[in-house]
């Protein structure tokens, strides 16, 4: 939903000239802007990787409006219940260069406009889908840093301070899991979790035994969410979901994606899966390729049932895809990223509904 | 040796450009590079993230004291195929960004006015002439708008961003006057060295 809001009275010209031409017979247009009502759970962004955020409705294709971020941007995050949108950027005194400032800037749901800042260390890590994340309760954001030293600031965006920067060597990106604390995926194989007490300090810091081999089958570092944590998926289609269960980092039993005649299938992509919570299913973009194809485009989805850990179904794009997005209405739509539009399927099915023209390639996120 | 196909350079860059649409670039966050601390840096990767910052620190040392300098396109008794105008080169095996000899630069050469990182991710590539490895630097040159031309982006042996020294899922833009990102850069620094021995079970676990 959208409403519009009548600023006639900002411009006497425009006024003058509505009025000389009210006598014409046509009810004279008033100039206006769009505020924004209630987001659908349908709609998502498009965030370039150095441009933009655009934000669009996938039940009917049409664009909402615009994020205007930094090119540095490197993602930005919802909080619905508060209205507001983070985004950790970081500024230039004279565009591209200048005294550096780094802020967490705040933009309301109404006007996808900034209504805030909160001053952040220079460190803003760029460019990763997963570097910010909205804490449990809503009151915490985290924000990779990379200088290349690795760390991450906490802000507290409720009362809108900076409350400090945690080190976290050897390990990167941000995943919001447990009470108040976030996953990290770390160079040896292992996955850190950091807890914050009430005052976002850090009060707990756990580190789980290595349960992949980075030399020999990584992870992806774009992990997707699950209700109770996340889920992992290696190169080679090896997947485990990881939760934080009482200040411990517990690991799943891990399986493959691919069945027997799947040989020569990998995942891959800039964002190679996506997760529907509603039917337990783990969508997968793939491809056929060997060693070193992980960014490759996929040429199919794999739908994957978590609980029988079998495939329930392939969808077939007509060109190869870079991302993949579920988004969950009462039909869950899977986005998939192609060139400069994204199409829209029935999960269900796998029938195509529409095609949105972004015009941008980039990251497929939640709004 | 250096083998110039304007033709198919500008097919790749055509066949990039409307793959991805104006976003070239941004879908591609992959940098892999560097641990924030050099134990963190040995659990993962060896001493080869300290490598590219000692070579660039080298050199800084080499031209105060007026040693002999060598171009930096110019690499010292290393024969080479290929055109540095092409995602295909040699170097590039992990390279991803866009290519500064598309922009007014060289594989080893920033563009003008731009500054190159001194601290990078690294490749290991092999050299089509001799047929030996040799570890790549690649540098990001910084401060500038980025450069729209020749996006390219391959993954030999690349690593997530949580493994940095093989990633290129970060902006490489650090130590510099201004971390906007401009172009990428592909510098030899010296013959890989032999592949380590494997390591222990216990310390290199698969899946469970």
């Amino acid at each position: 939903m959208r409403h519009t809001r009548s600023r006639c009275g900002v411009t006497l010209l425009a006024c003058l000239l509505a009025a000389a031409a009210s006598g014409a017979g046509v009810a004279p247009e008033t100039v206006s802007t769009t505020q924004l009502g209630p987001a659908a759970p349908t709609w998502f962004v498009v965030k370039a990787g150095l441009g933009a955020g655009y934000v669009f409705d996938a039940a009917d294709g049409e664009m909402i409006g615009t994020l205007s971020l930094t090119p540095w941007t490197p993602t930005v995050r919802r909080h619905a219940g508060r209205g507001e949108i983070y985004a950790a950027e970081t500024h230039y005194s004279r565009r591209h260069d200048g005294e550096r400032t780094d802020v967490l800037r705040i933009y309301a749901h109404e006007t996808l406009s900034p209504v805030g800042e909160i001053a952040i260390p220079n460190k803003i890590a760029a460019l990763h889908r997963h570097y910010l994340g909205v804490l449990s309760g809503g009151r915490f954001v985290t924000v990779f840093n990379m200088t290349p030293a690795q760390s991450v600031s906490v802000v507290d965006v409720e009362n809108r301070r900076f409350v400090g920067e945690i080190s976290t060597a050897g390990c990167a990106v941000t995943l919001p899991t447990g009470d108040r604390g976030f996953l990290m995926m770390c160079g040896d194989g292992t996955l850190q979790w950091i807890g914050l007490d009430e005052d976002g300090t850090e009060s707990a810091r756990v580190r789980s035994a290595p349960f992949f081999s980075v030399e020999d089958d990584p992870l992806f570092d774009d992990p997707t969410p699950t209700p109770a944590g996340w889920q992992f998926l290696s190169f080679a289609g090896v997947t485990m979901e990881a939760v934080v269960e009482n200040g411990e980092i517990v690991i799943g039993k891990s399986w493959s994606i691919l069945g027997k005649d799947d040989e020569g299938w990998r995942p891959g992509g800039g964002q190679p899966a996506t997760f529907h919570a509603g039917n337990d299913l783990l969508v997968v973009l793939m491809h056929q390729g060997g060693v070193d194809t992980q960014d490759q485009d996929g040429t199919e989805a794999w739908v994957l049932d978590r609980s029988t850990q079998r495939r329930i179904g392939r969808i077939t794009f007509e060109a190869p895809a870079s991302a993949l997005l579920v988004v969950e209405d009462n039909e869950p739509a899977l986005l998939a990223a192609i060139g400069g539009s994204v199409h829209v399927f029935d999960l269900a099915t796998g029938v195509r509904q529409r095609v949105v023209q972004t015009n941008q390639g980039g990251s497929l996120l939640r709004y | 040796m250096r083998r110039t196909d304007p033709g198919a350079t500008l097919g790749r860059w055509f066949d990039a450009a409307t793959r991805r649409a104006t976003a070239g670039l941004a879908e591609r966050t992959s940098r892999r590079g560097f641990i924030g601390r050099v134990g963190a840096v040995l659990a993962g990767s060896g001493a080869l993230p300290l490598l590219p910052v000692a070579r660039a620190f080298g050199a800084e040392e080499a031209d105060a004291t007026g040693a002999e300098e060598v171009d930096g396109d110019e690499v010292e008794h290393l024969s080479e195929f290929g055109d540095p105008k092409s995602c295909d080169y040699w170097r590039y095996c992990a390279l991803g960004g866009t290519l500064c000899a598309c922009c007014g630069g060289g594989p080893s050469k920033c563009p003008p006015g731009a500054q190159p990182s001194p601290v990078t991710w690294i490749g290991t590539c092999r050299n089509p002439v001799d047929g030996k490895q040799y570890l790549i630097s690649y540098n990001d040159c910084c401060g500038k708008a980025v450069c729209p031309r020749c996006f390219c982006h391959r993954t030999e042996g690349a690593k997530p961003v949580y493994f940095p020294s093989k990633s290129s899922n970060v902006l490489w833009c650090f130590g510099v006057d201004s971390n906007a990102y401009h172009c990428t850069l592909a510098t030899v620094i010296g013959e890989a060295p032999d592949e380590a021995p494997a390591p222990k079970a216990e310390e290199s676990p698969t899946h469970e």
